[in-house]
């Protein structure tokens, strides 16, 4: 029994090895190192996905990884990819102040850094950093979130985890909005650390401390579909706006559980960063400045079939 | 549960045992007095709901707890649950050499994920006591493999719309979680069920007192010829089975499966064991006192964003009530001791 589980556990590693693609033999093509925060969450998965697609068809060999928000684990990924003598890396990174000096060690070893979604505060270590405007698309949901309220009532924000920029940008570009209506009532905030069944539970505990609540707005999709599913067992029509775009948020506003959100054009960030990396490996070049801003769009019940997976419908 | 003893020492003794109850009654006195929607029927009926996820996972878990075990591959199992279910009324099976998918019925679909737990519990068991590996290090190996099969399932996408179709006959999936059994949420009776089984199970049964027994004194109960390994495996069962049905209950109030729910659900889950007495060294503590462990970790997160405190405090709150919990304990087994050597010298004298 003992040594046939021993056995067992043996092959275990063996049989991982042969379906893992990045274990093959070297390639002679140029790699392209793509590391994102993490693969579980639709926004990052399209992002690289995008990206990954768009590098293999201009003939780049690449590998994705995910950080999980680890500015460490970060750190050895970026080790890894000099070490497998990468050509360009595409970096959404774990955090604007943590993530300077792997983006300065991976220059020193002479890859080309892309900063993607995410920018650092230093200047000239990346050769662009190319990112979606959360200060603009926070303020066009809050906008339009004021705008379908009447502008009056209470509300309630769901904000994501309050140690991140993003969590920041976005709560301050909506009360930049929302506090210039003196009868919009912020009546409760809580942080859902980004997490669908956390804003579902929250919700429902708000929802019974404040029966008059009339709107939510959140700081993602993800929360913004569990305040939504949260409103939906508590009966009672509320407005609900989120932030990114994502596929199932399309769906809830098609469906009128959700009345707006803002995409952040992952997929157009991801494929242009590509561009620019293929543009700069040939030319030593991309002929643009280092910082690129990517506008956001307002999505609601009106314009919501224009959109597909985190873009425009081509 | 032992005779109550009024005597000074045996009554602190006894509030000391019923510390976690204690510390709930509290907590209801503090919430109702601050916020006044906090004994509104419908908020209580929601608290029971949130209390449900923690505590099913937190009973389960106490058999393990009980016999000197743990199981860290809860949360990651409840993940994989979801996911399991999530798929199957998605997207169905898909064997080879068929064209189209079969999509199982709704029966079949939470039996599987059930069966997937039972899996992973087995999987835990047969690693610690066929092989030797230390609980903390084969449920931490089982956490990652879980937590990274749920992930590979659906290629890190969420599942959404599990409502399911009239035409592939699995539809009803949301009401397995979501919905009400005479006007009380379906979660909060299967926790209420779960609790009885268990408490029975616990303290009525010839595979409870060995649970006990193990946890006292494993050498002791092997050579009284206790099965002391069918005993750890059915243990480990029991919590793979709850957490895929914490899994399930999420995946269905959400319609949705994410790879990643459940992350950190373990800690809540030995937290509310630890609140409610059961001591990590195994051999102490019950069923009902991690229920009340549960309770008290549920209210103060429910009653702390009802009073609108933010995230920060409510994670420092959190955790200087386990700390407390785990000092008290601490006083306890000190206590014990020191009546016990009392007792001893008074028989000597009396002698």
């Amino acid at each position: 029994m003992r040594l046939r589980l021993l056995a067992l556990l043996a092959l275990l590693p063996l049989a991982l090895l042969s379906v893992c693609p990045a274990c093959r033999p070297h390639d002679s093509r140029k790699l392209i190192v793509v590391i994102v925060p993490s693969q579980d969450n639709p926004f990052f998965k399209s992002e690289a996905d995008a990206a990954a697609v768009a590098a293999r068809n201009l003939g780049y060999a690449v590998r994705v990884d995910a950080h999980g928000d680890d500015a460490f684990r970060q750190d050895n990924l970026i080790d890894m990819a000099i070490a497998s003598d990468a050509s360009a890396l595409i970096l959404d990174n774990a955090g604007s102040d943590a993530s300077i000096s792997a983006v300065k060690r991976a220059k020193a070893a002479g890859i080309a850094c892309f900063l993607i979604d995410r920018d650092i505060k230093a200047n000239g270590l990346a050769v662009a950093q190319i990112i979606a405007d959360n200060n603009q698309g926070a303020i066009l949901a809050g906008e339009e979130f004021a705008r379908q309220m009447g502008k009056t009532g209470n509300y309630a924000e769901i904000l994501g985890k309050e140690s991140d920029t993003n969590a920041q940008i976005r709560t301050h570009g909506f009360h930049s909005v929302l506090d210039r209506s003196p009868e919009l009532v912020r009546a409760a905030a809580q942080s859902a650390n980004w997490s669908q069944s956390e804003a579902f539970s929250k919700t429902e505990t708000i929802l019974q401390a404040h029966p008059d609540l009339k709107g939510i707005i959140a700081g993602n999709d993800t929360m913004a579909l569990g305040a939504a599913a949260a409103v939906k067992a508590n009966g009672r029509p509320t407005l609900i706006v989120g932030f990114d775009g994502s596929p199932d948020a399309l769906a809830a506003i098609k469906g009128g559980q959700m009345k707006a959100t803002v995409l952040q054009p992952a997929g157009l960030i991801a494929r242009l960063a590509v561009s620019e990396v293929d543009e700069y490996l040939k030319k030593g070049s991309t002929g643009k400045p280092e910082r690129q801003v990517v506008t956001c769009e307002l999505v609601t019940a009106r314009n919501v079939n224009e959109f597909g997976v985190f873009s425009r419908k081509e | 549960m032992q005779k109550l003893d009024f005597s000074a020492s045996g009554l602190l003794d006894t509030l000391l045992r019923l510390r976690a109850v204690m510390v709930l009654i509290a907590l209801l006195v503090v919430f109702s007095v601050l916020s006044p929607a906090f004994l509104s029927p419908n908020n209580l009926t929601i608290l029971l709901k949130h209390v449900a996820i923690s505590a099913i996972l937190a009973v389960g878990m106490t058999f393990v707890v009980l016999t000197g075990g743990i199981d860290l591959s809860v949360g990651s199992m409840a993940g994989l649950g979801g996911m399991i279910a999530g798929t199957l009324i998605s997207q169905g099976l898909t064997f080879p050499g068929m064209s189209t998918p079969f999509f199982p019925g709704l029966v079949s679909v939470i039996a599987i994920a059930l069966l997937a737990g039972a899996l992973v519990g087995l999987v835990n068991a047969l690693l610690i006591t066929q092989l030797g590996v230390a609980p903390f290090i084969a449920t931490l190996g089982t956490l990652y493999v879980t937590r990274g099969a749920a992930l590979l399932l659906s290629g890190g996408r969420t599942l959404s719309n599990l409502g399911g179709r009239a035409e592939l006959r699995n539809t009803g999936f949301p009401s397995f979680g979501g919905g009400h059994l005479l006007g009380i949420p379906t979660p909060v009776i299967m926790m209420l069920a779960l609790a009885t089984v268990f408490h029975l199970l616990a303290q009525r049964t010839p595979f409870g007192r060995h649970v006990y027994a193990i946890g006292g004194n494993e050498r002791a109960a092997a050579i009284s010829g206790i099965r002391v390994s069918a005993v750890k495996t059915g243990s480990y069962v029991i919590s793979g089975v709850c957490a895929a049905i914490v899994g399930l209950i999420i995946a269905s109030q959400l319609e949705a499966s994410h790879p990643a729910t459940g992350e950190t659900f373990e800690l809540t889950a030995i937290a509310a064991v630890v609140l409610g007495g059961t001591s990590l060294r195994g051999g102490k503590g019950s069923i009902l006192d991690s229920l009340a462990g549960a309770f008290v970790i549920g209210v103060l997160a429910d009653g702390m964003v009802l009073l609108g405190v933010s995230e920060f405090w409510q994670i420092v709150i959190k955790g200087v009530v386990i700390v407390f919990a785990v000092t008290v304990d601490q006083l306890q087994s000190r206590m014990q001791l020191r009546l016990r050597t009392q007792a001893q010298t008074a028989s000597l004298s009396a002698a």
